[in-house]
């Protein structure tokens, strides 16, 4: 059982986390100088992984971040949100289709739609289309849930560039000592 | 604006945008959604974009708030600079809606349109100065290969003189973007001024 499932704010700040930026460090005060920024940041993820909801539970929502870090090559992301997954809320398949990039092993479920929406968003925004965001409807998936799912995919392909972005500052602040 | 600037599917004209699933109708909208809708932007009520996100008050006022800090807080990258980034970014997506809305707020900010027409045409060699050409080459890098940003795409924006406060201001302005953009092009589609 992973007790970590369930984020609270308490949890701290997920991007100084992930970045590994402490209170102290001359970056970590640069980043929150813009701590309107920070704050709604966390807020942002707060909200999309605190209590989930019972047509798009937390579980799902991890299951979609893990698969967008994977597919965006960020390994720091990825760990966070494997970690924090349960993975014995999800179908094997489903873990395995996440980790190979195979949705197409996958027998269609609102899942697997979420998922391919998911990938669409994350490898190639361009291409969207209405019968792509119609594939959901059509999974059953309410339109209530089609906001919370697309905010969540974008979120995710902005707090892949912030935490890249610092880590490069990191790393250049770094080599000048 | 001075000038129309129309070149590879990209325009700086005034767009509308429609919404592709069922959006909120503001007359029966909650106290809530109308206390978000006010916050997020001065035409909310009249957009089709705001009114499909506040089918999720809670998370479009944190998107709201960030989207708001990033590109209007005082001091830092200056306004016009995050404007460039957010319309490089916007270009390299793919997303004609975005480019058209921060292609205008450079040419106001800026009080000229010669980058625009830069990044219309190609966004890759685009920039007036060698500062421009940096934020450039940085956004374009963020936004496309995140996973090998490194050090050495940094360095270039301190050797045009940003410091440490404005390269997270920059970080900030291409990011929201690969957010921004993803759901401008997914949810709904831009509408063209008729002929």
């Amino acid at each position: 059982m992973n007790q970590n499932e369930a984020m609270s704010p308490q949890d701290g700040d997920v991007v100084d986390a992930v970045v590994g930026l402490k209170a102290g460090d001359p970056l970590f005060a640069v980043r929150h100088a813009r701590e309107k920024v920070s704050s709604a940041t966390q807020a942002s993820y707060d909200l999309f992984f605190g209590e989930g909801s019972a047509a798009f539970p937390v579980h799902e929502r991890l299951a979609v971040a893990w698969y967008a870090s994977l597919l965006s090559r960020s390994e720091s992301l990825a760990r966070h949100y494997e970690q924090k997954l349960d993975a014995s809320k999800l179908d094997a398949t489903v873990l395995d289709a996440i980790r190979r990039d195979a949705l197409d092993t996958l027998a269609p479920t609102r899942l697997s739609a979420m998922l391919a929406f998911t990938r669409k968003l994350i490898t190639r925004p361009v291409e969207g289309d209405e019968a792509a965001l119609q594939a959901l409807t059509h999974a059953g998936i309410a339109t209530a849930d089609v906001v919370t799912l697309a905010q969540l995919v974008a979120f995710l392909s902005y707090q892949i560039r912030l935490a890249a972005g610092l880590a490069a500052m990191k790393a250049l602040e770094a080599e000048a000592k | 604006m001075s000038e129309i600037i129309k070149n590879k599917g990209y325009t700086n004209e005034t767009l509308d945008w429609k919404a592709w699933l069922d959006v909120v109708d503001p007359a029966a909208a909650t106290p809530e959604q109308n206390r978000v809708l006010e916050m997020s932007h001065p035409k909310a009520k009249v957009s089709d974009y705001y009114l499909f996100l506040v089918h999720q008050p809670a998370i479009l006022q944190q998107r709201s708030e960030a989207f708001n800090a990033i590109m209007y807080a005082p001091g830092g990258l200056s306004r016009a600079e995050r404007e460039l980034s957010s319309l490089v970014v916007s270009r390299i997506n793919g997303c004609v809606y975005c480019a058209s809305v921060h292609a205008q707020r450079f040419e106001q900010l800026a009080k000229r349109n010669d980058t625009v027409a830069q990044v219309f045409e190609e966004p890759r060699t685009s920039g007036t100065t060698d500062r421009e050409r940096a934020i450039v080459q940085f956004s374009i890098r963020l936004t496309e290969a995140p996973e090998n940003l490194g050090p050495d795409d940094v360095r270039p924006l301190k050797d045009v003189g940003l410091n440490d406060g404005e390269i997270l201001d920059l970080i900030h302005a291409a990011s929201i973007f690969a957010w921004a953009n993803r759901l401008m092009l997914n949810l709904g589609e831009p509408v063209f001024p008729q002929e």
